[in-house]
This record gives structure tokens, sequence and C-alpha cells, in this order.
């Protein structure tokens, strides 16, 4: 299985891209944890997290094609 | 993201058509321009539905940072999901507003610069104090709801994000 993740503002600026695959990740917890390894500055930034177009507060369970975002604080207008 | 047309130049079908209409318009690359609000506000003499518009202006402010002065603001928008919340905003106005005919929202992205306006948003209703009131309540769920980031830069061509978040 494989996970499509975006970075976006200033993460996308920090991680040097705007988006990255992920294979074999169950969770998002799980993936975060691989996200951490790649990109350790991440820990030091807010953000929220989206999985397909919805804001998530949990940790659930990932699946082939997901999209998964990284959203500092929304800043629009 | 597409060449601009105003969604009010057709006559509005019914509220999914339009709604679909609205988003697709929505992000503009770069400024919203004289031309775009002009096309809205003129597309206006056909809606003989409703007594009172009320029009709010996003502009690049030249703010100055540690004594450097913004001549641009660098927009980036997760468009799938603006879109998305979005149709949730304009849902929501109209259901709490009863007396809102149309929302209509455009954003830019990339760049913008200062003086120039990077969000227009129009509010049709019957009557005057909900055209006001509802046209505030979008603004601020804009704000609250649509994933869009800033990039502030600078004369120097430095910049910085205009909500880093940094811990």
């Amino acid at each position: 299985m494989q996970v499509r993740v975006l970075f976006f503002g200033v993460l996308a600026e920090i991680t040097k891209t705007n988006s990255k695959l992920y294979g074999d990740v169950n969770s998002v917890s799980h993936l975060r944890s691989k996200i951490f390894d790649d990109f350790p500055e991440i820990v030091h930034y807010n953000y929220r997290i989206s999985v397909n177009n919805e804001i998530i507060s949990d940790d659930p369970i990932l699946k082939d094609g997901d999209e998964v975002a990284f959203m500092p604080p929304f800043s629009g207008g | 993201m597409r060449s601009h047309s105003c969604p009010l130049s057709a006559a509005v079908k019914n509220l999914s058509d339009y709604i679909t209409e609205m988003l697709k318009n929505m992000l503009v690359a770069g400024p919203v321009t004289h031309k775009i609000i002009a096309e809205y506000l003129s597309a206006l003499s056909a809606r003989k539905d409703s007594g009172g518009h009320s029009v709010f202006l996003g502009q690049v402010r030249a703010d100055v940072v540690a004594g450097k002065t913004v001549k641009a603001i660098e927009y980036s928008a997760y468009e799938n999901m603006v879109t998305a919340e979005a149709a949730v905003i304009i849902e929501t106005i109209l259901a709490r507003f009863g007396d809102v005919r149309s929302v209509d929202i455009v954003h830019s992205v990339g760049i913008v610069m200062a003086g120039e306006i990077s969000l227009f948003v129009l509010v049709s209703a019957g009557h005057r104090r909900q055209a006001i009131d509802a046209c505030s309540k979008t603004v601020e769920l804009i704000k609250e709801k649509l994933p869009v980031w800033k990039k502030e830069i600078f004369e120097d061509n430095s910049h910085e994000w205009k909500q880093p978040g940094l811990a």
C-alpha cells in the first residue's frame, strides 16, 4: 500500500517538497513517526492533519491511495 | 483553475449548480483584479430578487516587520480541500441566513502585490441586514476554515510565513 503525503506552507519549505509517497504505513501515528524520522524539524511546528480532505483528531487506519496533508495554521484572506 | 467567468452572469438554475459553478471560479492566479470585481458587480443588475448586496475586499497591506516592508504576499492553497470547505461555508451561510440569495468568493493563489486585492466576497440578500451580517460571517469562516497560507515577501526579497506556528 502507498499513501501520498502533502506538505503546505512553512512545512513545504522545511521539507523541501510539496508531496512524498510513503508505503507500508498502517495508521496516521505510524506515518507520522516515519515523517519525523525523515524531517525531524517538523516537531517544532504547529500543524493539523487531514486524510482525504477531512481534518482528523484521532488516529485513523490508512488505506492504499489515501491523501494525507500536514497543514500549518491557516492564514488565508 | 481556469480563465475567470462570473457565475452570476448566468441565471441561477438551482443551488447545487450555482455552488458548483462558483467553486470552479473561486481561486484565481494572482490578484483579484478590478475587472473580475467589475464583472461580479455588473451582473448584479440581473439579480432582481435581491434588495442588498454586501462586498468585502481583502487587500495586501505593506506591513513593516522588523524594519522591512512587505512588498507582496504569496498565497498557497490545498485546492481540493479549499473547494470542499468553501461548499460547506456557503451551505452554512445559506442555512443560517434565510434571506441570503447567493454567496460568491474569489481568492488569490500565487503572488499578490501590496495594494492589490486577494479576497473578494459578495453576498446578496433580500434585505440589507442579512447581506451585511452574512458577508461578515462568510469572511470569518474563510479565515478560520480555508486551507490557505500566506508568505510575506519583503522588499529585500527575504520572506516570512505569516503564521509560522513555531512552537
